[in-house]
């Protein structure tokens, strides 16, 4: 059999069965039975994303059914073996949207199945910054327990985010291997048609990311095949089955790898390779990945795979914690000639003489020196700690300045794993990723208790405390320019984001300061300088200035934004922003929902829904997404009357900005207690019940004009 | 994406019609109007039964007079003058190929002609047995040249370039006695047989123009294309311009015309020295623009980048434009028109090789050993010539696509390394396009190739064929005057994926390459040859099993059925849209499309409807497929 005929071949016995799971489905609960993913705006997303219907019940999906079988036409073209293989990933999607009837959970630890929409966004980021290089998916079974745990480490090393289907996933457990989303290792499903939960998510962000509009197939497999890093390894034998599903991810521009040693080959696109040991390059290179070497001389692994990695207590050797003892992180710019570059001291005890499981103190400074460099880039290097001390394996960082929380694993100390390590971490790192403005760099780690109190108290905290005083001064009148950021655009291509003092880029991952730097670390790099010389209106916050730099960095996509209104061309945003807010025409305000909320708002829409309206550098006045921090800015959609708006956020978001909030809301309003006055999720669901809660509270912005 | 848009045969033809205006205001004779006083043609000539090879007639062939005087019937004459025809192509591509070989005999470190890829000419050495080690490069090079001359008159063997095939072709070729032997010989033995009194057997003569045609293609052709590659720099892909707008109005523009690069390349080289800019801007221009003209336009397309302004029917449209200071022609495929029609204008017709003399000319004779000198003195004469514009006659058509041309074997390999993967494949093969053909990706590869005809309108067959076969995932090479119909409708421009169907746009995409090729001028049909004889190397296949054929949809000249003649003897199926004056005998046509198959292993397919003609290639490919089970 022809590679073709297989492929044909596999996609009919696929949408044989599936023809078959609705037909039962339907007559066990009758055609109009909902059916539905969980937590995504997009139902059922590749379905949507490949023909724009939305498919709500079983009587749809096979309607559905009907349109998947007009894509299997079976001319010897590569044409249609494409289109069977989206038809197989099709029907991989209705046999999955059916165990999720009736709001049934089908997949239980370790595997995920459907992932949700806000698993999506935040991937964005690290997908734009290169933190997450690649998109790994595994299928079927190794030679060996070993073999797959190898495997899949080795993408892990990379920084690789790795999902699993099959027989893989007991084999890791098997190995030992631990897995889950925050160690980028996601097990899917053991069914082979659990790979659509991975497609589904490439397809989602098209949507999200990349404005494509729902429908546009052509537009769909242009953005994954050239935007979304992905790769199939697939283990022999394969099947038919596996082989047209392989020929939908070829469509879609994602390269498989296999060691089935008589699969037909095609170059970048269907590649056999038998040696398994050699399919991290294999990969790698047929997808032109390229990953970052940062060899760091320590004795366990650095990669941005173990960020999310949490050390439990039992598995703790020792931790340091600022919340207890004293602790503090500070970067410290200093005079060249005080610097001995690459000297790390320890003063203090080591790991080895701390006791198993205690908690100690740490302090350490890192001085900087270089001819560029300035002091406002001093917090700019330092939040960049968390992520560096995270990515080491076996080290988990909370926390920031004199609040960070630190612990190292057992296996990471038995490793040889020591305190001078993290200084070895910090100036490797703070040299590779700032080496336009630090030319020198030298790290002293205190553990002494004495020292590290004086660190804290004499050094550190006055240096905060004026850092702190500096910010407050930082406004948008105060700045002469702002900063264009197109970070995202590798993800996102029309969308730019104007970063000024109080309103930072809406992932929430770059503030003033931090484009400031980054535009000085690269002068033509994603931040750049826009000038702020031609107001129009200062209200809603539009210049001349800043509409020439959106259009010309949007290549025309955008012509005009204000900054301080969501009504009037409102900033747009890629799709990776931390909290989206929308308007609630009963009360004159806005709701705020942010990524982590799962529950409902009382616009009737999710958080995935509500962030579904916008993203992918569209503008939708009446909804905006945003960061956590600009909730607080007194810039906040100024031009409607500001923050007075705000009417409802989940509690948890409350919590986090209550104070600065607060402060604000004291400083601008002369309200107390603002965030009392905000609705939230324990109190309202619904704009009826709300609109009650803010009556009964005298909330300002029921006094208000509409915003419409 | 969108953006991208293909100009149509329609748009040519009004830019044409624009011209032709212009012309018929000051009096020009077109070759539009030659057809009408030409047509109907003779129909003993289209059918080749007319004979006049001896004084006894001419005698024609008809029912009642079913022999000539001599007794020879119509299969002998048509056979004898397909011969002649043959054997006219294989020596005029042939003859240009030894002048190559001169200018790289002439070639000195500090004169005109250098050697511009001394590996090529090592490898080329390798192969032919010549010692390398430890030679000076300019000995070698002469060493060489001699040699190659030496190929035309050797008096035992066969050709060198042969080893190159595949051993099975080479067998083939023993077998059928079509192996040619001295390039000269096989033209002088082809013209003996034709002569009165010798030759009359369908089979002898169809056999002879075989190898007479294979003298060409894996002689003096190979022998022409290679030692330019040692001359003037093996191709790599090069972004350029076609069409008539590339020439520029407030520039000298210079046309160049013809196949041999070794006058071109010393006019491109003057026109881009500062001297004779500056020259140029003294006169009230403000450059100079050298643009080209069939194969010669080609050739320094592939090595600079120097933009087409238009292939062979186009040539009199670069006078018209009133814009041309000088057309400068070497060799081959040149309208004697275009003396009469320079004298229209003010522009200077510039004949240079004493192959190619004709009326109304000005003739600067052009050698190996004056190249330099006189190339400058062309360029100033054409700099002269731009105060005598007749600013009222001036008009560029503004029609111009891109086109990334210069795909020599070399720069197909190489390009096919960057889709490999270097932890499972080698490099330096052609099986990452072997592995696209057998997976189905893409389904197969047709040549195409020839002139304008103007018994097709121009352009046409070349440009609807292409796009049926790219549209089909069929991967075109194109080269001589089809390659520039392709650049001129955009098929060159990597854009054009968009056109394909999804295999080959994925090909394109992954490899950034558009999808019809460019590897030459007609000379550089021999690149052809090497690439199927690599295909079938490395497959395994035989040349005839690839699914790969051949096409010249608007051929015209002799040298067009020499070509065929050994594209076929290679073992691809070559399809022709324009019949080779073979209808008036049923047993030399029966040999060409079936007869030969038993021989070479492919045939000749004629026919004249385009629409028809796509299908059966198309369909000839997918025969190809299935017989070896892909």
């Amino acid at each position: 059999m022809t590679l073709f005929e297989t492929v044909f071949s596999g996609n009919d016995a696929v949408y044989g069965l599936t023809e078959q799971a609705i037909d039962n489905a339907i007559s066990q609960y009758g055609a109009d039975k909902a059916v539905s993913f969980p937590n995504t705006a997009y139902s059922l997303p590749c379905y949507y994303s490949v023909t724009g219907v939305k498919v709500g019940t079983l009587a749809e999906l096979k309607e559905a059914l009907g349109v998947v079988k007009t894509l299997m036409t079976r001319e010897m073209k590569t044409h249609d073996v494409f289109m069977s293989g989206v038809a197989t990933a099709l029907c991989a999607e209705f046999i999955e949207v059916l165990k999720y009837i009736d709001g049934a959970q089908p997949y239980e630890e370790p595997c995920y199945g459907h992932l949700a929409d806000a698993i999506i966004r935040e991937l964005g980021v690290p997908l734009v910054t290169g933190d997450i290089p690649g998109v790994a998916v595994i299928l079927g079974k190794a030679a060996s327990p070993e073999e797959a745990a190898a495997l899949v480490k080795s993408y892990q090393a990379q920084g690789i985010l790795v999902t699993l289907v099959g027989d893989i996933i007991d084999q890791l457990a098997e190995a030992g291997m631990k897995t889950g989303a925050n160690l980028r290792v996601i097990p899917l499903g053991k069914d082979v048609t659990s790979v659509i939960h991975v497609v589904s998510v490439a397809l989602r962000a098209a949507l999200i990311f990349g404005n494509v509009a729902p429908g546009d197939a052509g537009a769909l497999m242009e953005y994954t095949m050239k935007r979304v890093p992905a790769f199939v390894n697939a283990f022999a034998p394969l099947n038919d089955v596996i082989v047209a599903c392989g020929a939908g991810a070829i469509a879609l521009g994602f390269p498989v790898i296999t060691n089935q040693a008589d699969v037909a080959r095609v170059p970048k696109s269907l590649i056999c390779q038998t040696d398994v040991s050699k399919w991290n390059a294999t990969s790698l290179e047929a997808r032109d990945i390229k990953i970052k070497i940062t060899n760091v001389d320590i004795p366990v692994a650095f990669a941005s795979a173990f960020e999310g990695e949490i050390i439990r207590r039992k598995d703790m050797q020792v931790e340091f914690d600022g919340s207890r003892v004293d602790c503090a992180e500070l970067v410290q710019s200093c005079d060249a000639s005080e610097i001995e570059d690459h000297k790390i001291t320890v003063i203090g005890p080591e790991a080895d003489e701390m006791e198993l499981g205690s908690k100690n103190s740490i302090a350490y400074v890192v001085k900087v020196a270089g001819k560029k460099m300035q002091p406002d880039f001093e917090p700019v290097i330092e939040r960049k700690f968390h992520n560096y001390i995270n990515c080491i394996e076996g080290v988990y960082h909370t926390g920031q300045r004199d609040m960070q929380r630190i612990r190292i694993s057992i296996d990471a100390f038995n490793a040889g794993f020591r305190i001078k390590h993290i200084g070895e971490v910090l100036y490797s790192q703070v040299k590779n990723e700032f080496d336009a403005v630090v030319d020198k760099c030298e790290v002293v780690i205190y553990t002494d208790p004495a020292e590290c109190t004086r660190i804290r108290h004499e050094v550190a905290v006055p240096i905060f405390n004026k850092r702190d005083e500096r910010l407050e001064t930082l406004t948008d009148e105060s700045v002469d320019v702002y900063y264009s950021c197109i970070m995202c655009q590798a993800f996102s291509p029309s969308h730019v984001c104007v970063v000024t003092p109080e309103r930072l880029g809406l992932c929430g991952a770059v503030s003033w300061l931090d484009a400031k730097a980054t535009n000085e670390l690269d002068p033509a790099g994603p931040c750049q300088v826009i000038t702020k010389e031609r107001v129009i209106d200062e209200n809603v916050g539009s210049y001349e200035d800043v509409d020439e730099a959106v259009a010309k960095f949007s290549r025309g996509a955008l012509e005009h934004v204000t900054l301080y209104s969501i009504m009037q061309d409102p900033m747009t945003s890629c799709g990776c922003f931390e909290c989206i807010c929308g308007i609630e025409p009963f009360s004159n305000g806005v709701v705020i929902a942010n990524r982590e909320y799962s529950g409902m708002t009382p616009l009737g829409m999710t958080f995935p829904e509500m962030a579904s309206m916008t993203g992918g550098g569209v503008q939708t006045p009446g909804f905006m997404g945003h960061g956590k921090h600009f909730i607080a800015s007194k810039k906040f959609m100024k031009a409607e009357g500001g923050i007075e708006r705000i009417v409802w956020m989940p509690k948890d978001l409350k919590e986090f900005i209550k104070d600065k909030l607060n402060a604000s809301a004291k400083e601008l309003y002369g309200i107390e207690n603002f965030t009392d006055m905000i609705g939230d999720e324990t109190v309202a669901e619904d704009p009826e019940t709300l609109v009650a809660f803010l009556t009964e509270k005298g909330h300002p912005a029921l006094g208000l004009d509409p915003m419409m | 994406m969108s953006e991208f848009k293909l100009t149509t045969v329609e748009e040519f033809e009004a830019a044409t019609n624009r011209l032709l205006e212009t012309g018929a205001k000051v009096g020009a004779d077109a070759w539009q109007i030659r057809v009408k006083n030409q047509t109907p043609h003779c129909k003993f000539g289209e059918q080749g039964i007319c004979c006049r090879i001896c004084s006894m007639g001419p005698c024609r062939i008809t029912p009642k007079s079913p022999r000539g005087i001599c007794g020879c019937d119509a299969h002998g004459i048509v056979g004898r003058n397909y011969l002649k025809f043959t054997a006219g192509g294989s020596a005029t591509h042939s003859d240009h190929g030894r002048e190559i070989c001169h200018t790289l005999y002439c070639a000195s470190p500090d004169g005109d002609y250098k050697v511009k890829d001394p590996e090529k000419l090592i490898r080329i050495a390798k192969e032919w047995g010549v010692e390398t080690e430890g030679k000076d490069i300019y000995d070698l090079a002469h060493e060489m040249a001699y040699k190659g001359m030496e190929e035309y008159g050797k008096v035992f063997g066969f050709q060198n370039f042969l080893k190159r095939a595949p051993q099975h072709t080479q067998d083939i070729w023993m077998k059928q006695e079509i192996a040619p032997r001295a390039i000269d010989r096989e033209v002088s033995c082809s013209l003996h047989m034709a002569h009165m009194g010798c030759s009359s057997k369908p089979e002898a003569l169809i056999r002879q123009a075989l190898r007479s045609g294979l003298s060409d293609g894996w002689g003096g052709s190979m022998a022409g294309t290679e030692f330019s590659d040692v001359l003037f720099g093996t191709p790599k892909p090069i972004d350029t311009e076609a069409n008539l707008g590339v020439m520029v109005e407030e520039n000298v523009n210079i046309v160049v015309h013809g196949h041999d690069p070794s006058l071109s390349e010393m006019i491109c080289e003057y026109a881009d020295s500062k001297e004779m800019i500056d020259y140029a801007k003294s006169v009230g221009a403000k450059g100079i623009t050298v643009s080209g003209v069939c194969c010669t336009s080609n050739e320094v397309a592939m090595r600079r980048g120097i933009p087409m302004a238009g292939n062979f029917l186009q040539q009199e449209n670069v006078i018209l434009t009133g814009a041309c200071e000088a057309i400068v022609v070497d060799v081959q495929c040149i309208f004697p028109a275009l003396g009469p029609l320079s004298k229209c204008f003010h522009t200077k017709f510039i004949t240079t090789s004493p192959i190619a003399q004709m009326p109304m000319s000005d003739f600067i004779r052009f050698s190996p050993e004056n190249a330099g000198e006189n190339a400058k003195a062309i360029v100033k004469l054409a700099i002269d010539n731009f105060k005598n514009r007749k600013p009222e006659l001036v008009h560029i058509p503004q029609i111009k696509q891109k086109a990334t041309v210069g795909y020599s074997v070399e720069a197909i390999v190489k390009t096919l390394d960057g889709v490999t993967n270097s932890q499972v494949d080698e490099t330096g093969t052609t099986k990452p396009l072997i592995e696209c053909i057998t997976s189905g990706v893409i389904r197969g590869a047709v040549a195409m190739v020839g002139c304008n005809n103007p018994k097709i309108r121009p352009d046409v067959a070349h440009i609807e064929l292409m796009k049926k076969l790219i549209a089909n995932d069929i991967v075109v090479v194109a080269s001589g005057c089809s390659a520039q119909a392709a650049a001129k409708a955009g098929l060159m421009d990597k854009a054009a994926k968009e056109i394909c169907g999804d295999g080959l746009k994925r090909v394109c995409e992954l490899a950034d390459i558009p999808p019809v090729l460019h590897m030459g001028s007609c000379v550089d049909i021999s690149r052809m040859m090497i690439l199927v004889a690599e295909l079938a190397k490395d497959s395994g296949l035989n040349i005839s099993q690839l699914p790969v054929v051949g096409c010249a949809p608007e051929w015209m000249s002799e040298k067009a059925v020499s070509i065929g003649n050994y594209v076929v003897a290679t073992g691809i199926d070559t399809f022709l849209g324009v019949d080779p004056y073979v209808s008036g005998s049923s047993e030399i046509a029966g040999l060409l499309t079936d007869g030969i198959r038993d021989w070479v292993e492919a045939a000749f397919t004629v026919e004249t409807d385009i629409e028809k003609l796509v299908d059966k290639m198309i369909e000839r490919i997918e025969e190809k497929r299935t017989a070896i089970g892909i």
